[in-house]
């Protein structure tokens, strides 16, 4: 936390929530509960359903459709006996008794055939529409989840991106300083003093301007790793190989100063990569105040 | 001027919020006043079973005069009762059923305030959602000072309890909060009223080290005191601590100390440690890194003011208004709203030792400015004299509807009405 470093007439627990959330959502891009996730998701429907969108009245003509279908109108059947038939049974066999003379006058046998052939046509596209309706039911559902899914892979590749980023920067931190301790171990004078004999090369081999070791000390040590442990006296660091695993060691436990985790990165963002054990030093501390 | 402290519980090993609250009040005031207290027979504030013995005696110097609890609570009845009036349309009629099986009814308590009123000068009630409040209070309104100890929780909302809180003489609020809340809620800004608090008995030196030495602990801790519960916050806690502990491998423990009706993780670095003496408890806090208050409801919460007086950061959970509202004007305390937040607020303050100064420093000033024991003593002695100096005239609380429109269901739901009071922390004092 090098970010935090207070006198208490100068605090401001408001500016310090302030940056806390600001490097939450600099380190793990934005958080979304699966609530937002949904309104997001449905907001991202609705613009896509909207006017200037791909389909200009889509959304519009499903809720148009819902309405139309839920105010379908009945379906009916019809029969040869249905022009005929009444709930009276005097009008009923009147009707049955001058149905001679009625044929007489015009041919209501196609009348009867004709209706109820589009009986049979409502009836058909009325099961049609039915099964449109599931249809387009599920197809909405799909396309609504499909956003869902789509809205929230977006996050997730967001915070993806910005894990990776995170992790980068630690790794090319990590080398750094991981050269840097190995440029200061061969600077140590009792390692100088150890050394078998001088080496051609100037100043123990460190790249001047990257920091880290040249290539003439990395082809060196390449050799000694083909050559195997056992054939050199020495290492390229200058310490006697029994001795080098504790210089090393001392490094990695040096105390850090005060107020900062060895690596920027805050427990939030650990969530992807575990930290290095050095990260939090505060276990060390005294805790009696 | 003799004094009388209403409370729904008393006694020396009742440690509840209001009821400790209302013991250290009672006995710092007996310092100045005659003070009697007035209490029931109860002692587990979720039964109201009678369990000490009604009658007269003396608790740390104060007489304590105890009434019989007339019926427990039944737990499912009040349970749905619950329920109807706080998510549904319902009547005054069902309101008053409610309290009545929230309890602790003591009929005869009430009784005794209204016969004996005259060898009172003041009753001072704590906690209005309950029976003796609420009857109190419309008994001796002229007499009545209320501490209302009021969380944002739906009961704010029932309609039976605004004209209690205009009738009272005076009204003692614990924070800035909870006063915005009840004048949105009851219209009482015309009553006189003062926001003071509670002191604490902190001790001038505590011993962090013989604390780890008893308790055999060595890591580095933050500690939570209190009831460990769900309604405090402590599922989340959990929940957040676990998450916390698994991306940040230094060791830091988490202690918990309080009655627990939760189960407890089984985690490496979560101890608990049940109920501590006060002793212990202060020693916990001095060797603990930060106090953590997870809880959502809270009035006023004794245990970070106990915290900021050892000079000990607090980690607050933001959502809770008071607390909020306290960590921003004392400047000593971090709050969350989200996991990634309690992580980089508790990591803030863990890892950063001028963090963790300051803030304790803040919180130590803090509680001397506003919540020493001469400045709450100050505060309720001037409240005293300036109601004295002000006659009370026609004082009253406004009388209940007809038998009809009592039971007429207008009411609207009381989470309802709770949504609509303004939320949040208040910045300035």
């Amino acid at each position: 936390m090098s970010d935090f470093n207070f006198r208490s007439d100068g605090i401001d627990v408001e500016q310090i929530m302030r940056q806390i959330r600001a490097r939450i959502r600099e380190k793990r891009g934005v958080d979304y509960t699966e609530q937002q996730i949904r309104e997001l998701a449905t907001a991202k429907l609705e613009r896509f359903l909207d006017p200037d969108g791909v389909r200009s009245d889509l959304l519009e003509r499903y809720r148009q459709h819902r309405i139309t279908s839920a105010s379908r109108p009945p379906s009916y059947a019809f029969e040869d006996t249905t022009l005929f038939e009444s709930d009276k049974p005097l009008v009923r066999f009147l009707r049955r008794l001058l149905r001679p003379i009625l044929k007489m006058l015009f041919n209501y046998n196609a009348l009867n055939h004709v209706l109820h052939t589009q009986a049979s046509i409502n009836h058909h596209w009325l099961q049609v529409q039915a099964t449109r309706d599931e249809h387009e039911l599920l197809a909405y559902e799909v396309m609504h989840n499909l956003v869902l899914e789509t809205t929230r892979l977006g996050i997730d590749v967001k915070n993806m991106k910005m894990r990776v980023e995170s992790i980068a920067s630690r790794l090319e931190f990590n080398e750094r300083r991981a050269r840097a301790l190995e440029a200061v171990v061969q600077y140590r004078p009792d390692a100088d003093a150890q050394r078998p004999a001088p080496d051609t090369e100037p100043a123990g081999g460190i790249d001047p301007i990257t920091g880290g070791e040249s290539l003439r000390t990395r082809r060196r040590r390449r050799r000694r790793g083909r050559r195997g442990p056992g054939t050199a006296v020495g290492n390229s660091t200058g310490v006697p190989p029994a001795t080098a695993p504790e210089a090393r060691g001392g490094f990695a436990q040096a105390p850090l100063p005060e107020d900062r985790p060895a690596s920027g990165a805050g427990p939030a963002a650990q969530a992807a990569a575990p930290p290095p054990a050095d990260r939090h030093d505060s276990g060390s501390e005294p805790s009696d105040q | 001027m003799k004094l009388g402290i209403v409370v729904q519980r008393y006694g020396a090993g009742i440690n509840g919020g209001a009821e400790l609250h209302a013991r250290y009040i009672a006995e710092r005031l007996a310092r100045h006043h005659e003070v009697e207290v007035l209490t029931t027979c109860a002692r587990d504030y979720v039964t109201w079973g009678n369990e000490l013995p009604a009658g007269v005696e003396d608790v740390r110097g104060v007489p304590v005069r105890r009434f019989p609890v007339a019926h427990e609570r039944n737990a499912r009845t009040f349970g749905l009762r619950s329920e109807h009036v706080f998510r549904k349309t319902h009547s005054l009629q069902d309101e008053l059923s409610w309290l009545d099986s929230e309890g602790p009814a003591t009929p005869a308590l009430v009784r005794h305030l209204e016969r004996h009123r005259a060898g009172f000068d003041y009753f001072i009630f704590f906690s209005y959602r309950y029976y003796h409040s609420y009857h109190g209070i419309r008994r001796v309104p002229s007499q009545s000072i209320l501490v209302p100890t009021a969380e944002r929780d739906p009961a704010v909302g029932l309609a039976l309890f605004p004209p209690v809180l205009r009738g009272a003489r005076a009204i003692m609020f614990n924070s800035l909060e909870e006063q915005r809340m009840l004048q949105h809620v009851a219209g009482t800004g015309r009553t006189p009223s003062v926001v003071v608090g509670v002191g604490s008995e902190v001790p001038e030196r505590v011993q962090p080290g013989r604390f780890r030495q008893r308790f055999g602990i060595d890591a580095p801790f933050v500690v939570y005191i209190g009831r460990i519960d769900e309604n405090k916050g402590c599922n989340e806690l959990f929940d957040y601590f676990q998450r916390y502990a698994r991306v940040v491998p230094a060791r830091l423990d988490l202690l918990l100390i309080g009655k627990s009706i939760l189960p407890i993780p089984d985690h490496p670095r979560i101890h608990h440690l049940g109920f501590l003496e006060d002793e212990d408890k202060f020693d916990a806090l001095g060797a603990a890194e930060a106090l953590i208050m997870p809880s959502y409801f809270e009035s006023l919460s004794m245990v970070a003011l106990e915290a900021w007086a050892l000079g000990k950061p607090v980690l607050a959970n933001g959502r809770c208004d008071v607390l909020k509202g306290q960590a921003i004007r004392s400047n000593a305390a971090l709050y969350y709203e989200s996991f990634p937040e309690f992580a980089e607020a508790l990591q803030a303050i863990v890892s950063s030792q001028s963090l963790k100064r300051a803030l304790g420093q803040n919180g130590q000033l803090y509680f001397r400015q506003h919540y020493a024991w001469p400045v709450i003593e100050g505060k309720y002695l001037e409240m005293l004299d300036r109601l004295g100096r002000a006659p009370a005239g026609v004082h009253g609380v406004e009388p209940l509807p007809g038998y009809f429109a009592r039971r007429r269901r207008v009411l609207p739901p009381a989470e309802d009405v709770l949504a609509a009071v303004p939320a949040g922390a208040v910045a300035g004092v």
